[in-house]
């Protein structure tokens, strides 16, 4: 919302000085986003007069002028040849910047240069490079009134500072898009009582035709979407252009004249928020096919593939959503968002009907998003305007029609207001109100600063701590008895409120399992050399191909920023094989990876029938160095199993995807399982009660993945589901066992078949030595396998006895029956 | 002398990521490939290094055949050969430390994180309870619970993304408004819901369709403007461990009222002006305001008896500033050389 500074004058007494404006707007009304000083924007334009015109000696298309700007005399060469003696202009001066130009990346400065041969001090503008019009062929010429050598910023009534608010912030206050809603904020800021223009309270609707009578109905099919809908007709009117004061406040207000008609809608729409919109009388008989002479008026839903020309020249497809003025067959506006083509107003328009209306905010929100249409219009009727407002804002356009285009009323107003509605009392607690902003206002001040807004308090509302008020008709967005606290808080100040501790008692808030889960992890990762990345849900169908991975389980984003992220991802991993194959591609050699994130699988839901969130824990072992023995997996279980005996979880089990027979997978882990390599990856497994829970999957990647992604070959990873994690029982740490004795430590190899489970030997030998008081601690050494059929295991067994120092002999019984054990399973 | 192996295996590498299936055959496996010619050169090595040799061989052999046989489509029916014992602490033929040395590398937790963690710390240390956010959510508690009815203008301030299904990527973690209401009501009520966000708009040097956001509120008898403003300022004071002003301008949000914007003195320059708050001395931070009691009420709280406060505040932006990086896109790009700085 532009507010020109000077256009306040007319409606208050409050001081407008620029530095308190911008205090009262930032602190009391919402952002300003800009300050325009339209002085230094045309400094160096003055009005000048042409005095000769001369052919140009060397260039068919430029004339040679002699112009008088005030007492100077000056030459200067333009490319419009149509100027002639006598015509007022607006000229710029050498060194100073083009209007249009101004405060742009490519600003203008105006140079005396020699053109073709010929000296020319200055320029001749355009309404374009002047800023306030679309024409940039012709020069712009003046009324023949215009004081020759005084600036052109003083004569536009350009001599202005404009404040740009920013429209977020009056989402809901309808009234601050008009100039006169402004003004009463900033006076009543500046405690200054607010009184509404006499017109803009107007509520006489008899006033009756001074001329001809030109027939005219109105029809509302549609008065839930339009509460209201007024008109008038005006006959023998002058369409023109608007004198310089009219377009001047259009001008600062952003908005660019066409002639005096549409200018007087516009700058009602401006100075009050209610849109109004002119139609030519005589264009909507003759188009209309069963006109009969008369005019007819519908208001109603489109209907479904009809078509409007709109006034931006556009054709546009309506549906039976959009709400229409239609004449008795075809639609001629689209309501409150555009007009249409047919019925515009233009030179040679001599009848009109104004149409001052109430539409449905929401409904006109849908048709303007629908369409892709934003205008002025849309601008206000969404942020919320009251019916009531509908006649004195028509009565005030009658008379601005009248005065400035000579027009004649020609009918009665005509008035659709089937349900009026009717602003209520609301009640405030003046001490619920100093507890909710924490302050000590009087009921005196809350009095003052409410009517100085024009709230209505009658004395014998006022009982007690409580008081009555009637909002101002204008204030849509005043609903509740907070909705006034805010009112008064923003008036008296925030910045008077003083920041005050709230009392709380000393319960010690609960920690967030998760949370601190997350966080310790994180800290074990990080000290282990991974590194934490964050990236992004969405994915694309290919790269969830890339992964072996299935599209349709992924939610697919209705309005997504590209097809590169239409889908929400279903896994973590294959953001980290993008993030680890581009880190590869630069100088990084080796790289271990994780993240913590929510994945999505549609039909994986909650109670709520919500997507159920998981938090999920991957990371993602990678390196190109060429000489690295064995399987990526064994390298991935060392971080896992660093964060799980870190946690003093235990024991996992791994069984490879290949072995398991497990058919009824939860659907998370069905999903991760194409990542993985059959043979070399596992399923991590804890067992709790007997029930089996499946935490994640570890292990190598599928080789058919790693090509996608052009990983190298040494590359695992893990995925795993925190939420099933939390489920696991950490060790008892009560039971510590400790020995004063030495234990007796020796390495043992055993040679076994290829297929032999490492856990199967930890297990025998377990079985064997623990017992009351006796413990083993086991440690491999080597794994070696000679040849296809058998391997060798060198295990590192220390043994303590809890009682005494275990002789060799004890040992050594120990050491055949686990031998003979494990030929038992052997073989 | 045993052969140096690092570069037949490099090379292999390469191949294995640019070969067909049939070019890696005839390159390694055929009769005049690379392997036999490997195998043939097994005479001339010493006879005490010819088993490890020969075992390099196999390898370098099961890798490639291994890789071919993975591209074929029915992995399934692939004989187990190759099958890794998951139950060993390292595979076979392969000692521990011969390992790489990752471990010597510089880990970090991502900045984001890393903020995060200390902003929930003070928090918690407030006596504010902690619950994350979702990142899929309905229509109620994005919109609705929050005092947005359908068709709201007020919708149109949050570009949000919608799934076919129509569940919303929320737009902002009030989304948790309502949850946070009813888990931890009655009052007194102090929680913080940090999570994910997300914005449908284009993305440069300061904007992210995705990002993170804190939000916080406190639901009491007796609740005041006036407390919100402290418990806000005391957080940042702590935070950032600087004394500050304040100021708050007026906003605009349906499930606030009153409501502002919540403004601090540039903790960088102390008000005299730099880049980070584009020389205006102060800095925009969040949004704030007395929780509607609208709001309240969905949430189970009677709104006659209590009064709240909720603010929200974005991290990265927060995080960009504080630790000096420039372009927002950088916290997401997973640059490894960029987070071990970290």
């Amino acid at each position: 919302m532009k507010l020109p500074i000077n256009s306040l004058k007319e409606y208050t007494k409050a001081k407008l000085n620029i530095e308190n404006i911008l205090h009262i707007l930032s602190s009391k009304i919402g952002e300003v986003e800009g300050v325009t000083n339209l002085s230094e924007m045309y400094d160096g334009i003055y009005v000048a007069k042409i005095l000769s015109k001369k052919d140009h000696p060397n260039a068919d298309k430029l004339a040679i002028y002699k112009v008088a700007v005030g007492k100077e005399e000056i030459q200067v060469v333009a490319g419009d040849k149509t100027l002639k003696e006598g015509d007022r202009v607006a000229y710029i001066k050498p060194g100073y910047i083009v209007p249009s130009t101004y405060k742009t990346s490519d600003e203008f400065k105006i140079k005396a240069v020699s053109m073709r041969g010929v000296l020319s001090k200055g320029m001749l503008c355009s309404e374009k490079e002047l800023n306030i019009g679309q024409n940039h062929t012709n020069v712009l010429v003046l009324p023949s009134d215009a004081p020759v050598g005084k600036p052109f910023s003083k004569y536009y009534q350009l001599d202005d500072t404009v404040i740009d608010i920013e429209n977020k912030a009056l989402t809901n206050r309808g009234d601050l898009f008009g100039i006169i809603g402004l003004a009463r904020e900033i006076a009543g800021a500046q405690n200054i009582p607010f009184e509404s223009p006499q017109w803009y309270k107007e509520n006489r609707s008899d006033i009756k035709p001074e001329g001809n009578i030109l027939p005219i109905e109105i029809n509302n099919e549609s008065q839930t979407l339009c509460p209201r809908y007024m008109i008038a007709v005006l006959d023998n009117v002058q369409v023109k252009e608007s004198p310089v004061w009219l377009k001047s406040i259009l001008i600062r207000s952003g908005i660019k004249p066409i002639n005096n008609i549409v200018d007087i809608t516009n700058y009602l729409s401006v100075l009050t928020a209610q849109p109004l919109h002119a139609f030519d009388y005589d264009k909507l008989v003759s188009n209309d096919p069963n006109g009969k002479s008369k005019a007819q008026i519908t208001v109603r839903l489109a209907r479904d593939g009809e078509r409007i020309h709109t006034l931006d020249n556009k054709i546009v497809e309506l549906n039976s959503n959009h709400l229409v003025i239609a004449d008795s067959t075809n639609p001629i506006a689209i309501a409150g968002v555009m007009g249409g083509m047919d019925t515009e107003v233009d030179e040679n328009t001599k009848r009109i009907i104004i149409e001052s209306a109430s539409f449905n905010r929401f409904s006109i929100r849908k048709t303007s998003m629908d369409l892709g249409i934003f205008t002025e219009a849309v601008t206000r009727y969404t942020r919320g305007q009251h019916p009531q407002l509908c006649l004195p804002i028509l009565l005030k356009a009658i008379s601005l029609a009248q005065e400035l285009s000579n027009g004649v009323l020609a009918s009665n107003i005509v008035d659709s207001y089937p349900e009026p509605s009717l602003t209520k009392g609301i009640s405030l607690s003046i001490p619920r109100l100093n507890i909710l902003l924490g302050t000590d206002i009087s009921k005196e001040d809350v009095i003052s600063i409410l009517k100085n807004i024009e709230y209505t308090i009658s004395e014998e509302k006022v009982k007690g701590d409580y008081i009555t008020v009637v909002p101002p008709v204008f204030r849509t967005d005043i609903l509740i008895p907070e909705d006034i606290y805010e009112d008064i808080g923003r008036i008296y100040g925030y910045e008077n409120i003083h920041p005050t501790l709230p009392l709380r008692d000393i319960t010690p808030p609960k920690k967030n399992r998760e949370i601190e889960l997350k966080k310790k992890i994180r800290s074990i990762l990080s000290n282990s050399g991974c590194n934490e990345v964050d990236t992004y849900n969405f994915t694309s169908i290919n790269a969830i191909r890339k992964s072996n991975q299935d599209p349709n389980v992924a939610y697919h984003i209705k309005n997504a920023l590209s097809p590169e992220l239409e889908l929400m991802r279903t896994s973590l991993l294959p953001s980290l094989f993008d993030k680890a194959q581009s880190n590869l591609n630069r100088n990084i050699q080796t790289l271990c990876m994780y993240e913590f994130n929510i994945p999505h699988i549609k039909g994986y839901v909650d109670n709520f029938n919500l997507p159920k969130e998981d938090w999920h824990l991957s990371l993602l072992f990678s390196s190109k160095e060429a000489l690295i023995d064995g399987n990526p997996y064994y390298e991935v279980k060392r971080y896992f199993e660093k964060i799980v005996n870190t946690l003093g979880i235990k024991p996992f089990e791994y069984e490879l995807i290949f072995d398991s027979s497990e058919v009824d997978l939860p659907i998370w882990v069905k999903n991760i399982l194409p990542l993985f390599s059959t043979t070399g990856a596992a399923l991590i497994q804890y067992f709790k009660n007997g029930n089996k829970i499946i935490i994640g999957v570890i292990g190598d990647i599928d080789s058919g993945v790693k090509n996608n992604f052009k990983l190298p070959r040494y590359t695992a990873g893990f995925e795993i589901n925190l939420e099933e994690l939390k489920r696991c029982d950490t060790l008892d740490n009560r039971k510590i066992h400790n020995s004063k004795y030495p234990p007796i430590t020796q390495d043992l190899c055993f040679t076994v078949n290829r297929d032999f489970k490492y856990k199967d030997l930890e297990t025998i030998i377990l079985d064997q030595v623990n017992a009351r008081n006796r413990i083993a601690t086991l440690e491999c050494l080597d794994i070696y396998q000679k040849d296809s059929d058998v391997k060798n295991m060198t295990v590192r067994l220390s043994i303590e006895h809890m009682e005494k120092t275990l002789t060799d002999s004890e040992y050594e019984k120990l050491r055949e029956k686990i031998f003979k054990k494990v030929l038992v399973l052997k073989n | 002398m045993l052969k140096d192996f690092s570069q037949i295996l490099k090379e292999i590498d390469d191949d294995i990521h640019t070969l067909s299936q049939v070019e890696l055959k005839q390159k390694y496996l055929s009769k005049s490939g690379v392997i036999s010619k490997m195998f043939k050169e097994l005479k001339e090595v010493p006879d005490k290094e010819k088993s490890e040799y020969g075992l390099k061989i196999n390898q370098i052999k099961t890798l490639i055949e291994d890789n071919i046989k993975n591209r074929v489509e029915e992995k399934l029916e692939d004989k187990p050969l190759f099958k890794i014992d998951p139950t060993a602490p390292f595979d076979i033929n392969s000692k521990k430390d011969k390992k790489p040395h990752i471990l010597d590398l510089r880990g970090s937790s991502h900045p984001l994180m890393q903020e995060l963690e200390k902003i929930l710390d003070i928090f918690q240390r407030m006596g504010f309870n902690i619950l994350e956010s979702r990142q899929l959510d309905d229509d109620f508690h994005m919109f609705e619970s929050l005092n947005f009815p359908k068709g709201h203008p007020a919708r149109d301030m949050y570009d949000t993304f919608w799934t076919d299904d129509n569940f919303v990527l929320p737009a902002h973690t009030s989304t948790m408004q309502n949850r946070a209401l009813r888990k931890f009501g009655p009052p007194p009520i102090r929680v913080v819901l940090p999570g994910r966000c997300f914005r449908n708009e284009a993305t440069d040097a300061s904007h992210e369709h995705t990002f993170y956001q804190i939000e916080g509120i406190y639901v009491d008898k007796d609740i005041s403007f006036a407390n919100m403003l402290a418990t806000i300022k005391s957080y940042l004071e702590e935070y950032l461990e600087k004394e500050l002003e304040i100021r708050v301008q007026p906003a605009y949000f349906p499930f606030t009222e009153p409501d502002a914007e919540f403004v601090i003195s540039c903790p960088f320059c102390n008000k005299s002006g730099c880049s980070t708050c584009h020389y205006s001395g102060w800095i925009e931070l969040m949004g704030c305001g007395m929780i509607h009691p609208n709001v309240l009420n969905s949430g189970g709280i009677d709104s006659q008896i209590y009064s709240g406060f909720a603010w929200g505040v974005g991290l990265d932006r927060l995080t960009a500033i504080k630790r000096g990086i420039t372009d927002i896109r950088k916290l997401r790009d997973g640059d490894i050389n960029f987070l071990r700085q970290f």
